[in-house]
This record gives C-alpha cells, structure tokens and sequence, in this order.
C-alpha cells in the first residue's frame, strides 16, 4: 500500500507540474491511520500530502461532479468499481473524457473507515471491524475498466455468489418482506447520505428536492421513508455500479444494495446481459435512457 | 450519600417506566441511541450505559424528527383548527452524558428563549426529567471540556449517577430529580462510595478566541478547502445533539389534512431556496461555511457558548472524514490576510 502512495505522489508531482492537470483527486489522512479523506491537491508540493492506504475505500468518482461545470483538467485515482462510475458519468455527458487523467488501481479490497471509527472512538458495544469491509467482499469488479495508467497486479473478484442476500428476500412471504422492509427502512433519517455519495445520482435537481409538486413528503415515517427508497431504488436501474458507499455510509444500517441488487438483478434478466459502467463505448446508454422494440412490455 | 447497586438498575427502569416513558442508552443490532426502555428486546437488544455514547442522541426525546402539530379542515374560504398534538406525557431521559444534556440547553435557549416560547418544544422538554451520567473516561473524539462543558457535572441534570463499578452514586439536584428518587427511594441504599478519577482528554482543542475571530473570515480561503470533501449530506445535523433547525409543512386530503414539522439540514440546497428560485447558499462551501460559522460563531455570540458540545458523533460518522476539530484549529491558525 505504502508503493501506491509514493506511485500515486510521482504521478500527481508529474501532472500538475507539467501542467497535465489542475487538480488531482487522492487520499490524505486525518487525524487517526483510518481516519483518510478525499484530498483535492492543487499543487506538485501539495501533492505530497497524498496517501493511498487501507481505508482508502472512498468512490472518489463522485467527486467529479463537483468539476461538471468547470473547464479544470482533473487527475484522479480509482479502483475498479470506483471506476465503473466514471464510466456511467462518461456516458451521461457529466464529464468529458478528454479532461480526465485517470490512474487505477488493481485493488486488494479496502477497510472501512466508518466501521474503525465507531469501534476505536468508543461508540460500540461490541467490535463490529472485519478484515475486509463487506462491500468489498462483494466485489466482482477490483480491476479498473477505464485509465490512462494502471497500478497493481490484477485481483480476482471476490464475491461467491452474488444475489446471495436477494435470494433469500425473495424466498420470503409477501408478508415476510414487508416486514422484513418496514423494519428496516423505518429506521431511516433521511440524511440522504446515501444519495449524496453515490455517482449514479448525478441528477441536477434531484426529484426529492423538488417542492412543486413534492413528489415525496418529507415526514419521517414508514410511508415517506418506503417512497424514498423504492422511488430512488427504481433510478438506480441499469444505474448502479455496485460500488456500495451508500450501504457503507448509511448511519443506520440500511442494506440499500439489497435493493439496488435486486433492481440489478431485474435489469439484467429483463433487458440483459447488461452490467452497468462496465466499458466505455461513446455514445453508449445505458437501458433505461433508450428505447427497443424488443424491450420486453408484459407489465402494460 | 444515595447510592444504586447495579443488580438493581433494572428494577429500577421498570419502576420509572410505570409512571413515564424511559428513554435509555440502547443498542439495537448495529443501531444504538436513547431507545425506550420497554423496547428492550432481552438476547438481542443490550443497555449501554457503560459505553462512552451511543450513536443517536437523546434530542429526539425533547425533539423529534417528524412532529404532528394541528390537524385541521377546510371550512367555507377558512381553515378550523381541529386538534393540536403538544405533548406533555412525562418521560425521562436516563443515563445521558453531559454532552448531549449540553445539546438540549442550547435547544432550550433557542425554543425558550428571547421573548418567545415554542409551545410544542415547551410541553415535551417540561414534562422531561433528566438523569445523567457523569463521565469520567473520555473518548478519543471527545472534546467537550474545550466546548465549555463539564462531564463530571452536568449542566441541566435532575439527577446525576456516577459509575463506581458495582454501583452508581445518586444525586438528585432539582425538585424533579427529588421527585424521581422519592418513587424509587426503596431500591436505593445509603453507602459511602469514592467517586471514580477522571481520565484527561486525548483530543486537544483551543477554541479560545475562536468565535471572535471567525467574525473576519466569512470569505477567508479557508472555506474553500476544507469543504472540498464534503458530500452535503445531512448525517452530521441529524446525528448532531444540538443542531435543531427544522421546517414546517402541511399535509393536505382534499379538505382535511395536518401541519407538521420535521427536521431540516442547512447541509441541503433546498434549506434556503428562496420562492422566487434564487439561493444565498448555492454550492456546499457555502453550506459548509454556514454549519460551522453557526456551530462556532452566530451561536456564541447570542449565547455566550457555541452551539457544538464536543461529543464528537459528527467525526465519527462523517462519510467523507470531516473533522470539527481540525476546522477549529485551521480557523485558531489562519492568516487573516491570506
């Protein structure tokens, strides 16, 4: 890890020293080891404050759309799902490829930050850390699809099977999942987290924050909260990169990906084989942004 | 001096539970936050009064996220006003830390405060007892003492409890912590207990002068650096003790409906869109800024005591790993020329 980070340094010395790029996206740490944060470096000597360890789990490709509007040539690094979201920003004309310089990295699996947080600053009961975060071992995707320079030997995929979790909601009663979903989702606090730091959610007004009309009320209980999730569930089609950050930030332990899974899963039978953010073909769309005759339309 | 065996805590929190609603520190699975104590769900839920904090605050008990306030119908061209919901069921906040007791003063002062009493904060926060815990180990993200709070001694407290081990020494401080031991005072022993030494703080924070100086950096450098890796999500309003800003909208069914209030985040863009669609806080830095320059500066100059408690939750669940802390210290160090 400690190699990525002096590999990450040069490059980022290289680019914005040469002028390559304005800004380069990184890592650089807090005040604890796991404590890492997205660091936008500005300068070669800025630059030296990068890091690349193991809680550097952040999808920084949501990032970009902070540079949408701006003319700034961007460097920055991703891993393999991160990737896969710039792919799906590449094809909803966010961003364009021509002012990005993208290094990857063939990535091991991560630790979680949040998870070292709540266990090292006294907020558990019980350590809840595992070796790897759990997105991670759902992994199918650890090498970059899309860089100008690449870091790392290739890894394997680390998941076993899956749509392990959707199989067995869907193995429930009617009844079963309802409760099964109103458990859980009842447990939300709308601080739209998961929204925020996902990079399929790359609306300009986003349809929750719209007053006229409101299309879902802001109280905080099951029915607003159901909305919320079902309405932002069903965007993510042919959307989600399954990059897990909005079920890793949920400060209330959401399976957001189950659901997201489970709209994957859908996709791909329906209007498939389709994997989202998997290869950059301009002009590509992903399912839902277009239109086949042979779309299947059972439902109408 | 009044003390609490342990073997008795349970004993206890059914004894209170019969005459209020018991709000505890809780941990639910992965969840953990002042919970009510009838919730307990025994082999899976667990008391958490021996942990440093738990992740939800108590500010729901006094505030709560989603708060029906009137019921009304459509009469004619004019509204009726059907039902109001204040609630003023007694309850008892049991085992909080004085952090958090902090975060519900400054509520008070905002609710209670300056001429005007907000009618729906008033019946729940009166018909609330406090019992806190004092706390003598503090965290690696605590920093209240530098917030001007005192763990040892909680301000706002009815009654305060401090862990010695097999038992908590009890102290009731006001006339409703009085009237909470005396419905117990069967479960409670008279015993001479040494109070347990205080642990010195890990985290190092100078807000000293702080607040006077950010008053000059509105439009400092600052702000656009260390807001670059905000997400402008809203966990650390909603997870925060003291942040209370909230909205208040209406629910309509053909001509019946009712008013609510819930939360709100200066962390969303929505918060300050105006009706004609013009927005003073257009990007997160602007958001950014506005969070901590209230945290830190408008609140202490109308206070006197800014509006962060130093306990430290918005550090441990920030996504992005924005640190308060270093906020204050990059405020404490900038140049003002720059």
């Amino acid at each position: 890890m400690n190699d990525f980070t002096q590999q990450i340094q040069d490059i980022a010395s290289r680019l914005l020293d040469n002028g390559q790029v304005d800004v380069f996206i990184a890592w650089h740490k807090g005040q604890q080891d796991f404590q890492v944060q997205p660091y936008f470096a500005r300068s070669a000597d800025e630059a030296q404050n990068i890091i690349f360890n193991d809680y550097s789990i952040h999808n920084l490709s949501n990032s970009l759309l902070k540079f949408r509007d701006s003319k700034e040539k961007i460097g920055i690094v991703v891993k393999g799902c991160d990737s896969r979201g710039i792919i799906r920003l590449l094809e909803d004309n966010q961003i364009q490829r021509e002012r990005l310089y993208i290094v990857g990295i063939c990535c091991p699996g991560m630790k979680d930050p949040l998870q070292a947080m709540r266990d090292e600053l006294g907020f558990n009961h019980k350590p809840e850390s595992t070796e790897l975060a759990a997105k991670c071992n759902d992994c199918i995707q650890p090498n970059p699809v899309i860089y100008d320079e690449l870091l790392g030997t290739e890894q394997s995929p680390r998941v076993q099977d899956r749509f392990a979790r959707v199989k067995e909601i869907e193995a429930m009663s009617a009844d079963e999942r309802y409760q099964f979903f109103e458990e859980t989702i009842s447990r939300c606090i709308r601080c739209y987290a998961c929204r925020e730091v996902c990079v399929a959610c790359d609306c300009r007004t986003c349809i929750f924050d719209e007053m006229r009309p409101q299309w879902v009320g802001r109280e905080n209980n099951t029915t607003d909260n159901l909305m919320y999730h079902i309405v932002k569930a069903s965007h993510m089609a042919g959307r989600c990169i399954e990059c897990g950050e909005c079920e890793r930030v949920c400060p209330v332990n959401i399976p957001l990906m189950l659901l997201n899974q489970k709209v994957i899963k859908d996709v791909n039978e329906l209007f498939g084989p389709y994997e989202a953010g998997m290869q950059y073909v301009e002009g590509q769309k992903p399912p839902f942004s277009m239109y086949e005759e042979s779309d299947p339309d059972d439902f109408l | 001096m009044k003390i609490l065996n342990k073997s008795k805590l349970e004993e206890v929190l059914n004894r209170l539970g019969e005459n209020a609603d018991v709000y505890v520190p809780m941990s639910k699975g992965l969840q953990s936050g002042f919970y009510p104590w009838k919730s307990l769900e025994g082999g899976k839920d667990e008391l958490m009064l021996d942990a440093l904090n738990v992740y939800q605050p108590p500010k729901s008990v006094v505030f709560p996220q989603t708060e029906r306030m009137y019921s009304l119908y459509q009469e004619g061209k004019g509204l009726k006003i059907e039902e109001t919901y204040e609630n003023d069921e007694p309850r008892v906040i049991f085992g909080a830390r004085a952090c958090d007791i902090k975060g519900i003063i400054c509520m008070d002062e905002v609710f209670l405060t300056g001429g005007y009493e907000e009618s729906f904060y008033k019946a729940r926060r009166e018909s609330t007892t406090i019992v806190a815990n004092a706390c003598y180990e503090p965290g690696p993200s605590c920093f209240c003492a530098a917030m001007g709070v005192d763990p040892l001694n909680p301000e706002g407290a009815d009654v305060i409890i401090r862990d010695t081990g097999d038992a908590y020494i009890w102290e009731a401080l006001t006339e409703k912590g009085e009237a909470l031991s005396s419905t117990i005072k069967d479960l409670l022993e008279e015993k001479e207990l040494s109070v347990p030494e205080a642990k010195p703080f890990i985290q190092q924070v100078d807000y000293d002068g702080v607040a006077e100086k950010l008053k000059g950096m509105f439009e400092h450098p600052i702000w656009d650096r260390t807001s670059e890796a905000c997400l402008n999500c809203g966990i650390c309003t909603y997870i925060c003790p003291s942040c209370y800003c909230f909205d208040i909208q209406v629910k309509m069914y053909g001509h019946e409906g009712y008013r609510f209030r819930c939360w709100d985040s200066c962390m969303y863009e929505e918060y300050t869109r105006e009706a004609g669609g013009g927005n003073p806080r257009p990007t997160g830095r602007e958001r950014f800024r506005n969070r901590f320059l209230h945290k830190l500066e408008f609140f202490t100059e109308r206070y006197g005591h800014p509006l962060c408690t130093g306990c430290g939750r918005c550090i441990v669940v920030c996504p992005a790993g924005i640190n308060i802390t270093s906020i204050i210290s990059e405020a404490k160090e900038a140049d003002l020329d720059a």
